[in-house]
């Protein structure tokens, strides 16, 4: 896993580096998700993709086509292209959060990942962006998941730092506190 | 002894009566001169008798003194030795005595010193296995305690995050959210 996660960052780095001479790195990697979303939910390019046994050049074409179907560039559609070539398609996800992670390093930007039991208003958004903002001292982006299974409001982590403000977190500290007596 | 005695009285029996049978005379003694010659041989005898019997038999009395002197010594002496190893014996009785006595008071100061480490041990023991006892059963009592209270905590915890989820509305789900944003400026 390590080392998939090793050779992930070494082609994140490589893109990153053509992204920044070519002066479109945020397109590039919103370009970059849409083809690892397909290559990872449609089961058949998955199969196409990922299978040894298939003549590279066809897995190259395959790549390119995807990506040339979500329009994406020049750029993306050769770096996918050799990606399946080389065998490493199943690296697609990882390959796209490191080339995430590179992109919020430079523009020192992070991610907030909110779990929350009812979607968050923009609003509500704004405010807690602002909120983790002011906190940290970084430009957030949130990525919001629904999750039902909490009883209310959010937990929401960033890094290493998690904030709990849901009911279940309450209930849960509330727990600790009358088994302690 | 015997032999000299009997010269002795063969010359007091023949002489007197040689003497008396050449006088001739019908008397026992007769004061003539032959009274003389009686003293003669009287004195002749004595010296006869002095020399062959009372000085051997003085010697032979002083022998047999010295001999019974010498056997009363060693008499002495065997008494003096059986009594000396008499007291010895004594002694080293009474010796050995002591020293039974010392060995027997010896080990019956070792056997109460064990005794009592003994006894001293059980009752460390023993005080050791009633504080444990004492120990575990606190222990049992708090965990049955803490038990009892995480099972009762369950049970209403359970019971209102049932109720919290029949009961939510949106409008409170705004005002949790509300609620969590405004405490995130404490995160610091």
């Amino acid at each position: 896993m390590r080392s998939h996660e090793r050779t992930a960052r070494r082609y994140a780095k490589a893109l990153h580096d053509v992204a920044h001479e070519a002066g479109a790195v945020e397109a590039i990697g919103q370009e970059m998700e849409q083809v690892a979303g397909i290559s990872v939910g449609d089961a058949a390019a998955h199969d196409v993709l990922t299978r040894p046994w298939i003549k590279p050049a066809d897995r190259r074409g395959v790549a390119m086509a995807i990506a040339q179907k979500v329009g994406a560039r020049k750029l993306v559609q050769d770096f996918v292209g050799l990606v399946a070539e080389r065998g490493r398609a199943d690296h697609l996800p990882e390959i796209v959060a490191a080339y995430r992670t590179l992109v919020d390093a430079e523009l020192g930007r992070t991610r907030a990942q909110v779990r929350t039991a009812v979607a968050l208003t923009d609003g509500e958004k704004r405010e807690l962006s602002g909120k983790l903002e002011h906190a940290l001292g970084k430009r957030i982006i949130l990525e919001e998941q629904v999750d039902a299974t909490l009883l209310g409001g959010f937990i929401a982590q960033v890094g290493s730092l998690i904030f709990d403000g849901s009911l279940d977190g309450q209930l849960a500290r509330m727990r600790q506190r009358l088994a302690r007596g | 002894m015997i032999r000299v005695l009997a010269i002795a009285a063969l010359l007091l029996g023949v002489t007197p009566t040689a003497a008396l049978a050449a006088e001739g005379g019908g008397g026992l003694i007769n004061l003539d001169r032959s009274i003389v010659i009686q003293g003669i041989n009287f004195l002749l005898l004595l010296l006869i008798l002095g020399k062959l019997l009372y000085k051997p038999l003085l010697a032979k009395m002083e022998e047999r003194t010295q001999a019974i002197r010498k056997s009363l010594e060693e008499a002495q002496a065997a008494r003096a030795e059986a009594q000396r190893e008499r007291e010895e014996h004594a002694g080293k009785l009474q010796a050995a005595y002591a020293e039974a006595q010392a060995i027997r008071a010896a080990a019956l100061k070792d056997a109460a010193e064990e005794q009592r480490r003994l006894v001293e041990g059980a009752r460390a023991e023993a005080g050791r296995l009633v504080e444990s006892a004492r120990n575990e059963m606190a222990q049992e009592v708090t965990r049955a305690r803490q038990a009892l209270r995480q099972e009762v905590v369950d049970l209403a915890l359970s019971a209102a995050e049932r109720l919290i989820r029949k009961s939510l509305r949106e409008e409170d789900h705004r005002r949790i959210v509300q609620d969590a944003i405004g405490r995130v400026d404490k995160v610091n």
